[in-house]
């Protein structure tokens, strides 16, 4: 069970800095900055694996080298199948020396830059791994360790997604995250059937139509969005979910997140 | 053994356009990367120091802003950067850049090896490898795909060819040039990184390394480009599958989606 699935805790995704970056150290010092800050008002961190194949730095060696807490349960470090099995090997180690609990296993997007593991790297007989033979080796690894998360794509062809999802489950899924939910999907329903926690995907940004490719359809770049407002449709249509917000602005949108969903009267997350 | 990596710094691919009076890439303004093929090099690089000790220099031609694609050399494991720079190397063609590096590894001295990717994806001639070793007097082999033997007088390649691969002796100091095949090319730890952009990146110019002006820059460049167009369109291969349209497709999309290839 991932931290965060109670009231008023929000996932919070926290884009590592790129390997490019022309000043990589105030890229570094923000980093560490907003991830203080969300732990400090007691949101989870949800750190991705070099999204979209850009090269960029993974969770458990900027929580190691920004010296940056994680033992707290609050921390979910994405993980993909484009690495060799050595890294793979050192993530995992790091992030159990680290304390982190949570892992997102994805199958993720590749670049030339990046390598990919096969089938033989983690004693599988398959043509390409996926986050299933990930989820499975992470399992075999190390076993009881994490709670392991996987993703839930609403967009894409239902049969196809839940006979993957089946698998994903079969394989050892604790939790179930998703692509970004535009007020409601009825995909969720049948998410609902595997009996595991779900997180939903809210999109942040006013710009939508970066979303374009993941939902299968054009967005128009002049659509009016309010992450804020779609959130707290969310909250309210699908209460027992867990939140994970992408693009979430900082400067404007952080401070409100406690009015969009209060937490419960304990105060406790 | 002393290596020489030899890696240049290349336009994004996805932002490649011709100036259509030069003939020459647009390189103002666009985002740079280093030459992927030469990450292949400098891995082999990495890979032969860790079984038989020595020391890595990674090597570039250009102007200041490819100090950027050295730093990424450190970061993944080079001991020494050197940045080869002066207004005299400006528009020197293949040849006049083999001749600057060629000047540069000797000037650096006790190379026993110098390593190139095949060729750089901005002007796909791959020929500054081959005229390096020219350049050097030494022996080449191009194509590169594995070292299956290291000795301390030679080496014994695999490389490619249009039909396989040849088996080749090849006595050091040479020249290799690198196919992507060799090695999976490591991915910087941020230690590494952060270690890197507070590294040293030497910078050499034209007289420090003895080279000749009139071998420099445009004097010294036989190569003129007259005409820049595009390639022909490719030939894509095409999967038949067997069966009724409406399941071979099914089947397809299936195995796809199980596969996340799509």
């Amino acid at each position: 069970m991932p931290a965060g699935i109670e009231n008023g805790v929000f996932h919070v995704e926290l884009l590592s800095p790129k390997q490019s970056a022309d000043d990589l150290e105030a890229d570094l010092a923000r980093f560490a900055e907003r991830y203080r800050r969300i732990l400090d008002a007691g949101h989870a961190v949800c750190i991705p694996d070099n999204p979209m194949g850009t090269l960029a730095f993974h969770a458990t060696e900027l929580i190691r080298e920004l010296a940056l807490p994680a033992g707290n349960g609050r921390i979910s470090a994405h993980i993909n199948t484009f690495h060799t099995r050595k890294n793979l090997d050192e993530i995992l180690a790091m992030a159990i020396d680290l304390g982190i609990d949570n892992l997102l296993t994805i199958s993720g997007d590749g670049s030339p830059r990046l390598p990919r593991l096969s089938g033989g790297d983690l004693g599988e007989n398959v043509h390409s791994v996926t986050a299933v033979e990930l989820l499975k080796h992470v399992r075999r690894a190390c076993p009881g360790r994490f709670s392991i998360g996987v993703a839930f794509n609403p967009y894409e062809p239902q049969d196809d997604e839940l006979e993957k999802m089946r698998m994903k489950v079969d394989a050892g899924a604790d939790f179930i995250t998703t692509q970004p939910v535009l007020g409601e999907h009825p995909a969720v329903e049948a998410l609902h059937e595997f009996g595991l926690p779900i997180v939903l995907g809210c999109w942040m940004s006013k710009r939508l139509y970066l979303l374009s490719e993941c939902v299968g359809y054009e967005i128009p770049q002049d659509a009016v969005y309010d992450g804020l407002e779609n959130l707290r449709a969310l909250t309210g249509r699908y209460p027992g979910c867990g939140f994970y917000l992408t693009m979430l602005g900082f400067k404007t949108q952080f401070p409100q997140l406690g009015e969009v969903w209060p937490r419960d009267e304990e105060g406790e997350a | 053994m002393r290596i020489v990596v030899c890696v240049k710094q290349v336009p994004a691919s996805s932002q490649v356009t011709i100036d259509p009076e030069t003939k020459r890439l647009k390189r103002e303004g666009v985002a740079a990367e280093m030459n992927p093929f030469d990450l292949y090099a400098l891995e082999e690089a990495l890979l032969l120091r860790e079984k038989l000790g020595g020391r890595v220099m990674a090597l570039s031609m250009g102007p200041k802003q490819a100090e950027a694609t050295l730093r990424e050399c450190l970061s993944m494991g080079a001991d020494e950067a050197v940045l080869l720079t002066d207004r005299a190397f400006a528009g020197s063609d293949t040849w006049a850049t083999s001749y600057a590096l060629a000047r540069a590894v000797e000037a650096l001295g006790d190379t026993d090896l110098v390593l190139c990717g095949k060729q750089a994806i901005d002007g796909d001639t791959a020929q500054v490898g081959p005229g390096l070793a020219a350049h050097l007097g030494w022996p080449q082999v191009t194509y590169v795909s594995d070292v299956r033997q290291t000795e301390a007088t030679h080496l014994v390649v695999e490389r490619m060819n249009e039909e396989g691969f040849d088996v080749v002796e090849v006595r050091l100091p040479a020249v290799l040039t690198v196919v992507k095949d060799i090695n999976t090319p490591r991915v910087p730890t941020l230690r590494a990184c952060r270690a890197a952009r507070r590294a040293t990146v030497t910078t050499l110019t034209a007289q420090q390394v003895n080279a000749d002006p009139a071998n420099l820059g445009l004097g010294g460049s036989p190569t003129r480009v007259v005409k820049v167009g595009p390639p022909p369109a490719r030939r894509r291969k095409t999967l038949v599958l067997d069966g009724p349209s409406e399941s071979s497709a099914e089947r397809l999309v299936h195995e796809l989606r199980m596969h996340s290839i799509v």
